[in-house]
Parts: structure tokens; C-alpha cells; sequence
């Protein structure tokens, strides 16, 4: 609690401390020197950024895809993005960020390229467009605001970071071992509860940065995009960069999503693709390829704005293929609404619920291959100014071991854009 | 347009002598900072791009004379729209008291907002034709930054001036300020944020008074 508390206390003051209108006008001239221009402004690029300042409060394990040894973690990130137009046709991104992981981690710090996209608009009524590169998935609806500045929450929805038992180095041989990565039998114990939790998969690794290509458009009130990527939903990020030769097993997903008018989306999407990692082929069972081990998701969004409301729900259907067991299945969604109260004070509040299909067990029975799950979580968040924000979260769930016991997780986000 | 132009010369020179006011004007040039590089959208997470030059704006500036001047009869009404994701004008001076309204011509949400000292608000998202339009008063005079929270890119100043004589100037920098009242005045010229000019000038009756900005 010590050192994270005094970091974010700190950052906390340092934005109450700062004289709103100054920090407005020097991010705004920072952003303009950021800028440039040249062929007559047909080649124009901006370099732009957000530092995120992230503490967590939790009791162990930590929950979602966070990885710490303690109760508490101190997550500083530096995310920058370039954008460049060349002409009114081809448009490209690159994010950077250094930080302690992908997911919050308890490690050093690193830095990697997390996406970098090449996209083509031969027509301007955006009826196609065509994308390459390593980028957000098109599945879903919570894409469009992962960014920490968009984001009502610090942490994704549930099913973007639950963990499965389900694993991408090895292929599961039965259902007891499916079960004993679960952790549902045999009995396991709360500090192990995690020791393998680096091999386990969610049912889609936050915004899925794979690598690979896509096509997207706009006709009338639908809207569709597809794309083929080196990785499944669930793949982790290490494997999302294009050194990662899985093209002999590319995942493919799509989305249609229809906008009958600015307050209402909906969309359905459906992917699939192998969830095993090359490396896992020794594994499999004989006669079976990679390919047999697919994971497929169905997933349905719905979205709501008007005047200071905004409301967002998706539910993903998802089976994993295992020839020698069968498919096992789960369901998880989430339904989130965020109020603006004041220009400068909004309010989130989310219902996050997975449950498990069953598997059969060794002696003849069948048990849920997971622990359901539900989780409530609730953000508060402040503007500053339109460059700085801070976020409180606090989520509560059900803990796994103990009916009456709950896993309660605190988050603060202290976030400067530029 | 010219002839529109021409159709208010003609009226205000068929009007101007019946008036019978001691009315004087003032003209001359502002020296305007260089163009600004255009912003760049941000498209990463839009499936669906369309277009990708925004509008160039040449930088203008706001010559208005300061003093005091009795308060409008009737409220001002006057519009500042968003349209192919920008706002148009995009820099729009008004008296003190006016009302703003914020029409959405696209066929796409925005929603403007602004956390400038004289005026703090935020309009949400509405449709376009939406009835009312939404709209702000403004009551303190200042520079009011419009941003939208859903295109990062979009910005548009509200300057409010205590003042019924103001004028914006063409892209050269040049202006006309009429139907002015006799004396001895200070004449502004707002440039940006950081930037406002001035000096003093002597009104005389049906005179037009050079007036440039060093
Ligand atoms: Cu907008």
C-alpha cells in the first residue's frame, strides 16, 4: 500500500496543484509542434501520447490478467501514437508503449511496438477500406474505447481477462486434466491457484493486437469488416507480432453491425481459428493437426448513446475444439452504462458474468471445466482539463474457494494525454 | 455573394445619411501568424474511414473596439455549427449575453464541450435535427476553447467580447469596422490566445480612419 499509495497520492496533488488553464494551453502548443506537414498538407503526421499512472489494491491472487506477488501494484505507462495521412487515401498508426507488461505486471520496464497499420481507402463514401499490419481485432464493440483515456474503467471487461483453463502450450489429453488446469479438481490450494497462470488463455486477450490484414466498409445504415490474423482471440501477446510464424493456421473473424441511428449499434461477430501455439504440436493427439484445435467465438454487441448516457453490453459464446474430449464451451458478457453528471464528473457502473460448459470427469461424471464468475465494478472518473483525468475503480467478485467470500480489487488510473 | 455584398452597400448608402448618427468607421490590417499544419485524424479504431484532409484554416484575427456600451435590446442568437468533422466558423466572436447554438449537420454524433474559465459545459451527444438545438449563453468575456470528446481533432474558439463593434478580418488581415460612435477609443485586435494587439484611436464623425496593427 505503501510506495503505490504515495505515487498516486502524489500525482493526485500534482493535479489539484496545477493551474488548469496553463497545462491547457501547453499541451495544445506541445500538440501543434508535434504536428507536420509538407507536399502542400497532403502528407501530414502527428505524434501524440498519453502517460497512465496505475495502482492496485487487491487481495491475492490478483484478479484478470495481472501478474504481482503482493497485494499491491504500481503500473506506470507511456503510450505513444503517431498518425500519418498521405493524401486523402492511405492512412497509417503506429502505438508504442514502454511499461511494466502488456498486463500489469510486478516486472521491469519494457518497451514495445503494440500496433502499426497501413490502411487504404480507394473510395471516399468509406465503402471499403483495406487494412495490414498488427491491430486491434475487429470482433467486438469495446475496441473503440480500450484506450485509457476512452475507457470508463481501468480494467477491460471480464471476458477480455478472465482466465480459462484452457491453454495454448499444451493440448488438453482428457477431461481431468482440463479440470486440474481449471483448478476445479483436485482441490487446489490459494497460492497455487495461479502458479500456471502464464499458460492459461482468456476466451479474448484484450484488444487482440494480432498481426495480419483486414477489410472494413460502410453501406447504408450496415457496416462490415473482416480481417485474417496470425493468432485466435485468446492468443496471448507475446505471439501477436508477425515473427511468430502461424500463417499455416491463421484465425479468421468478422463483424457485421447494423446503425438503424446514431443513438443505436449492434453487431455480431464470429471468429475462429487454432488457439494452440506451433510449439504445442507435439502434444496433440495423433492423427489430429493444430487446426482441430480451434477456438470459436460467437459474439453479439449493442450499443446506446444519447445526451450524457452511454450504455454498452456484448456476450461471446465460445467453444474450444479438443478432438479427445469434445468442445467445451462458456458464456460471458458484460453490460456497462456511463453517465456524464458534469462536464467534468462522469460515473460507470458494469455486470460482468461467465459460466462454464461441463467436461467429463475420470469417473464417469461431469463437472463445469471453471469456476462461473460474476463481477460488479464501478468508476468514478474526474476531468481536469481536456488533457488530464483521473479514474477510480472498484471491483467486487465472488471468490472461488469460499461461498461467502469476496475478492475485492481497488484501481486508480492518473491519466495525461497529448 | 458579391452581389449580396453589393445589395448591403447600396441599402447602408440609401440609409446611412437618413440615420442622421454621427457614425465613423475604421479600417486597416492586422498582421496574422503563418497557417497552421492541419490536424491529423484519429482513425485507428474506425473500421470505417471516410475522406482524410481536413479543412486548412488560415489563421484570422478579431478587431473589435473596446469601451462601454449599453446592453443589447434583444438577446443576440447566432450559430456555430459542426460540419465534415469540423466546427464551422471555426472562430466566432460574439457579444456578451448572445446565445450559441450548436447545430449538427453531420450525419454522425459529436459532442462538444468546453473547460474555458468563462464558460464550462458540455452538450452531450444528440442527432442531427434534433429539436431544440442545443445552445449556451455566454455571460463572461473570454476565449472559449470548443473540443469535441468523440474527435480528438475538432476545435473551434467562442471569442466573448463586451462589446456590440467587432469584426473578424479576411485572410490577408485586413478589416471595416462600422457604424462606430464618435471619440476617443482603444481598438483590440485579438490574434490568439496569447496574442492581442491594440491601440487608441480618435473617432470623428463620417470619417473613415486608417487604422493598421504594427
Ligand atoms: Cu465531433
Amino acid at each position: 500500500m505503501k510506495t503505490t499509495g504515495r505515487i498516486v497520492v502524489g500525482c493526485l496533488l500534482g493535479a489539484l496543484a496545477m493551474p488548469a488553464r496553463s497545462s491547457e494551453d501547453f499541451i495544445d502548443r506541445l500538440d501543434e509542434s508535434l504536428s507536420v506537414s509538407a507536399l502542400g498538407g497532403a502528407f501530414r503526421g502527428r505524434l501524440s501520447g498519453s502517460l497512465d499512472l496505475e495502482g492496485y489494491f487487491f487481495s491475492q491472487p490478483p484478479p484478470g490478467l495481472m501478474v504481482a506477488s503482493g497485494p499491491e501494484l504500481f503500473a506506470p505507462r507511456l503510450s505513444m501514437f503517431l498518425d500519418v495521412q498521405l493524401g486523402e487515401k492511405i492512412y497509417a498508426f503506429v502505438q508504442a508503449r514502454v511499461d511494466r507488461g502488456f498486463d500489469p505486471t510486478d516486472g521491469g520496464m519494457e518497451g514495445r511496438f503494440d500496433e502499426y497499420a497501413l490502411r487504404l481507402t480507394p473510395w471516399q463514401d468509406g465503402r471499403f477500406n483495406f487494412q495490414v499490419g498488427k491491430f486491434a481485432t475487429v470482433v467486438g464493440s469495446w475496441v473503440h474505447r480500450h484506450g485509457s483515456w476512452d475507457n470508463p474503467f481501468v480494467t477491460a471487461p471480464l471476458p477480455y481477462e478472465n482466465l480459462t483453463g484452457m491453454w495454448d502450450v499444451a493440448a488438453v489429453r482428457n477431461g481431468s486434466t482440463l479440470l486440474r488446469w481449471a483448478h476445479v479438481q483436485p482441490k487446489h490450494f490459494p497460492g497455487d491457484a495461479f502458479a500456471d497462470s502464464r499458460f492459461r488463455l482468456p476466451i479474448i486477450w484484450g484488444p487482440s493486437y494480432a498481426t495480419g490484414a483486414a477489410i472494413s466498409g460502410e453501406v447504408g445504415k450496415f457496416t462490415y469488416a473482416g480481417e485474417i490474423k496470425n493468432g485466435a482471440l485468446a492468443s496471448r501477446p507475446e505471439y501477436w507480432g508477425s515473427d511468430e510464424v502461424r500463417w499455416d493456421h491463421p484465425t479468421y473473424s468478422a463483424r457485421v453491425g447494423f446503425r438503424p441511428d446514431e443513438r443505436w449499434t449492434m453487431g455480431f461477430s464470429a471468429s475462429a481459428g487454432s488457439y494452440l501455439l506451433p510449439s504445442a504440436a507435439p502434444t496433440i493427439a495423433p492423427g489430429t493437426s493444430l487446426d482441430d484445435y480451434r477456438e470459436v467465438v460467437l459474439a453479439q454487441d449493442v450499443g446506446f448513446a444519447w445526451h450524457h448516457w452511454q450504455l454498452w453490453a456484448e456476450a461471446f459464446e465460445t467453444r474450444f475444439e479438443i478432438p479427445t474430449v469434445g468442445d467445451v464451451r462458456t458464456t460471458a458478457y458484460y453490460v456497462e452504462a456511463k453517465y456524464k453528471f458534469t462536464p467534468q464528473f462522469s460515473g460507470a457502473v458494469r455486470w460482468n458474468e461467465q459460466v462454464f460448459g461441463t467436461v467429463s470427469d475420470s469417473v464417469g461424471g461431469r463437472l463445469p471445466w471453471g469456476y462461473d464468475r460474476w463481477r460488479i465494478d464501478v468508476a468514478p472518473s474526474f476531468r481536469f482539463t481536456p488533457h488530464v483525468q483521473v479514474k477510480l475503480q472498484y471491483s467486487v467478485q465472488p471468490d472461488d474457494l469460499g461461498a461467502h467470500d469476496y475478492q475485492h480489487t481497488l484501481a486508480v488510473q492518473f491519466t495525461v494525454r497529448f | 455573394m458579391k452581389k449580396i455584398r453589393l445589395l448591403i452597400v447600396f441599402i447602408g448608402a440609401v440609409l446611412a445619411p437618413g440615420l442622421g448618427r454621427a457614425e465613423s468607421v475604421v479600417e486597416g490590417r492586422v498582421p496574422l501568424p503563418k497557417a497552421r499544419t492541419a490536424p491529423v485524424m484519429n482513425k485507428r479504431y474506425e473500421i470505417v474511414s471516410k475522406g482524410g484532409v481536413v479543412a486548412m484554416n488560415p489563421p484570422l484575427a478579431v478587431v473589435y473596439l473596446e469601451g462601454d456600451f449599453p446592453a443589447a435590446a434583444v438577446q443576440p442568437v447566432t450559430q456555430m455549427s459542426q460540419k465534415d468533422l469540423a466546427f464551422v466558423p471555426l472562430l466566432l466572436p460574439i457579444r456578451v449575453g448572445t446565445k450559441v447554438e450548436f447545430p449538427n449537420l453531420d450525419d454522425t454524433y459529436h459532442d462538444v464541450f468546453s473547460y474555458s474559465a468563462p464558460k464550462r459545459f458540455d452538450l452531450g451527444r444528440y442527432l442531427p435535427g434534433e429539436k431544440p438545438v442545443p445552445s449556451q449563453v455566454f455571460e463572461v468575456p473570454g476565449l472559449v476553447t470548443l473540443r469535441c470528446d468523440i474527435h480528438e481533432h475538432m476545435r473551434g474558439l467562442i471569442l466573448v467580447l463586451a462589446t456590440p463593434h467587432f469584426v473578424i478580418t479576411d485572410t490577408e488581415g485586413h478589416f471595416r469596422l462600422g457604424g462606430l460612435p464618435v471619440g476617443r477609443y482603444v481598438l483590440k485586435a485579438w490574434v490568439d490566445s496569447k496574442t492581442t494587439l491594440e491601440r487608441t484611436v480618435e473617432l470623428k464623425e463620417n470619417s473613415v480612419l486608417q487604422a493598421d496593427f504594427p
